[in-house]
């Protein structure tokens, strides 16, 4: 179990330098110089610009250049925290959902929707401390697992492939979230369309108010704990874990499936419910999506990374948001275009999730261990 | 009521844009339909429509030569097919996480090779490329009405109206459509007869990538005459939408293709009508959830040892 464990964490850290390389090859070729300097000169350029831009990509979100010295970036650490919080909690609905071998893929429209009716509550609610945003939050949480029913209901009961009905309703979501917005709760003084402010007592208690660092990552990371909690140390939990390993086992073994799989698509949902609406409560203060943001499709790839083990998502999802506000800052700086992060990502995907990549490696490790458990046994026998 | 409306949905205008807006989605449903018969379901098909869109649109600007513009894009979906292929049937990715990798590369890749190659990252629209024709089918043409409705269409409209029959007639009349759907049928019983259940995937999975480009250099080549950043905007996934409630025939999905381009034409006259077009949009969301809710009950209650 252990080594096998240690390879995965292996092939995770050689599918992100590779992917890091990638991303490092990928700068070299777009700041490769025109005009006239032989070969071995543009390749002189290339690199030494290459290693500037690589290190603004690596290194902003927490360091900044000033006069010489390298200082702590304060604003830079603030985007990356904010950033990591909806893909966190996206990232656990995800992770939860696919432990049970189930691809509900409906993460983005649960939270958009959840997002657009809370936000008629974030308004309209009575203004109490601490209460309004807990009864805002719990509402798009409620939406969320509503949502989140429908195509686990056609799943866990007939059959019904939650793939394809999951993302049809993310576009019924988006369309149904939009109409909500901009027909009930708009602000007819904006210029685009965003909903009205929220109320003040709605809005997330702030940890730093300069660079707008909200709350939400504590409720992130208390989320993600108490998944991990749920899914390592209650029976719930173990249930799930074994329809995901082996649903005829379980079948067998007395667990109702069909019933298990339904409470996994509604408390995935009501995570993922609450994605959207802690950002909007914390970072923009009103509803301001015109199409869906993409956290949902964040959380496929951080639950894949993390091997959909809470207690990691978070980690996941801070290394995802790292690169990407890199990749931003590097983009203001530079021509590099920060969507280069994309491919990184669908290099690490890829390569995570590819069961046979390194797979000799993981072999050798299993034997190494299986020897290792036969001498210490032989060694018990002969003792 | 006033009659603007109507005379807006029942004009030829109406007609043909509805059709305009069906043939990427039907090109791409096709191709969803050969994976799915497989039983590799291509959800990739989003971002193989969009590297082919990208790519058809960077060759006819650079070599302005229609025919190796087509050619590269078919190159794009035989070359995004076979990754995909390679990853989940060799590799053992599990094939819908390939698929997304393969969609977010799509999205961050081309805009990425767009900026190297023009040096913008948001259209391609300073580069000079080619569109593909429209044709006028001669003496067809000259009938009213008749000649309205048939004629004067975008040469790749003819050509999914023609893979509607074609693949309908790969999927039921080959030996590679008896292949096809035994392995997506039952994998074991297939290769129990001596069928390569890896090569006959993949061959679907090319066959489907290829579908998928056509889609694709329809939007860049035909709908608007460059290529702008995500511009495939969902098609590939409403195209698996048509898929789904067209079934596992080609004229099935070809239906399923039309209910969704005519409904997003349509959104755009009922706005007159005050009817919100987020309303008419979802529709045919709505219809197949609805549609696949039914499918699934109905073999539901047929089926007498139910699936876990």
């Amino acid at each position: 179990m252990k080594s096998t464990k240690r390879y995965e964490i292996y092939r995770t850290l050689i599918a992100i330098g590779i992917a890091l390389a990638l991303g490092y090859i990928l700068i070299l070729i777009t700041v490769y110089p025109d005009g006239d300097m032989t070969f071995v000169e543009k390749m002189k350029v290339a690199f030494k610009e290459a290693n500037e831009s690589f290190r603004t990509f690596l290194l902003s979100p927490i360091l900044k250049y000033r006069r010489g010295n390298w200082v702590f970036n304060l604003r830079g650490f603030i985007q990356w925290i904010n950033e990591s919080v909806p893909i966190i909690i996206t990232g656990l609905a995800v992770s939860l959902i696919f432990t049970a071998k189930h691809f509900n893929i409906g993460a983005e429209g649960q939270l958009f929707l959840g997002a657009a009716i809370a936000t008629g509550a974030a308004i309209y609610f009575p203004s109490i401390p601490i209460i309004t945003p807990i009864v805002v939050i719990l509402l798009a949480s409620l939406v969320g697992a509503g949502w989140s029913a429908i195509p686990g209901y056609l799943k866990s009961k007939w059959n019904a492939s939650e793939v394809v009905t999951s993302l049809m309703l993310n576009y019924v979501a988006l369309y149904m979230g939009l109409f909500i917005i901009k027909t009930f709760l708009r602000d007819p003084n904006a210029g685009q369309l965003v909903s009205l402010k929220f109320s003040d007592s709605a809005t997330l208690f702030l940890l730093n108010s300069r660079y707008r660092w909200h709350s939400g990552i504590l409720i992130a990371l208390t989320l993600s704990f108490a998944l991990w909690f749920v899914m390592k140390k209650t029976t719930w939990g173990y249930k799930v874990r074994l329809i995901g390993n082996n649903k005829h086992f379980a079948y067998y073994s007395g667990i109702n499936t069909q019933k298990t799989f339904f409470q996994v698509h509604l408390l995935s949902g009501a995570i993922a419910g609450t994605a959207g609406i802690i950002e909007l409560l914390g970072y923009y203060g009103r509803f301001v999506w015109l199409y869906s943001p993409g956290y949902g499709w964040d959380g496929i790839i951080i639950a894949t990374l993390a091997r959909n083990n809470p207690i990691y998502v978070p980690i996941a999802a801070l290394f995802l948001s790292y690169i990407r506000v890199g990749a931003k800052t590097m983009g203001r700086y530079t021509n590099i275009p920060p969507e280069m992060v994309s491919i990184l990502q669908a290099t690490i995907i890829l390569l995570v999730t590819a069961e046979a990549f390194l797979s000799q490696m993981k072999q050798r490790a299993i034997e190494k261990e299986a020897r290792k458990t036969e001498e210490a046994i032989g060694g018990e026998l002969n003792g | 009521m006033d009659n603007t409306v109507l005379n807006s949905i029942f004009s030829w205008d109406f007609v043909a844009a509805g059709i305009r807006v069906t043939t990427p989605i039907l090109l791409a449903a096709l191709g969803a339909l050969v994976a799915e018969m497989a039983g590799t379901p291509n959800i990739a098909l989003e971002g193989t429509m969009l590297f082919s869109a990208f790519i058809g649109v960077i060759i006819s600007g650079f070599t302005q030569s229609l025919w190796l513009a087509v050619l590269g894009a078919l190159l794009t979906g035989i070359v995004m097919s076979s990754i995909l292929a390679y990853f989940s049937l060799k590799l053992k990715t599990d094939i819908i996480m390939a698929a997304i990798a393969l969609n977010i590369f799509a999205s961050g890749g081309t805009i990425y090779a767009l900026y190297l190659l023009t040096g913008d990252k948001g259209s391609s629209a300073s580069l000079k490329s080619l569109v593909l024709p429209s044709i006028d089918i001669p003496i067809i043409k000259d009938i009213p009405i008749l000649g309205d409705i048939l004629s004067g269409h975008h040469i790749l409209t003819y050509v999914a109206i023609i893979l509607v029959f074609l693949v309908q007639y790969m999927l039921y009349k080959t030996p590679l459509g008896l292949r096809i759907r035994s392995v997506g049928e039952s994998p074991d019983a297939a290769r129990s007869v001596g069928i390569s259940v890896f090569r006959t995937q993949y061959t679907a999975l090319i066959i489907s990538g290829m579908l998928a480009s056509l889609g694709g250099i329809f939007l860049s080549m035909g709908y608007v005459e460059w290529f702008a950043r995500d511009m495939t905007s969902g098609r590939g996934f409403i195209a698996l939408a048509a898929q789904a409630l067209g079934g596992t025939s080609a004229y099935g999905v070809a239906l399923g293709s039309l209910l969704f381009g005519f409904s997003e034409a349509l959104s755009f006259s009922l706005q007159f009508l005050n009817i919100p077009y987020e309303v008419t949009q979802s529709m045919p969301f709505i219809i197949t959830v609805g549609a696949l809710a039914f499918y699934a009950w109905n073999k539901a209650k047929n089926k007498k040892n139910r699936d876990i």
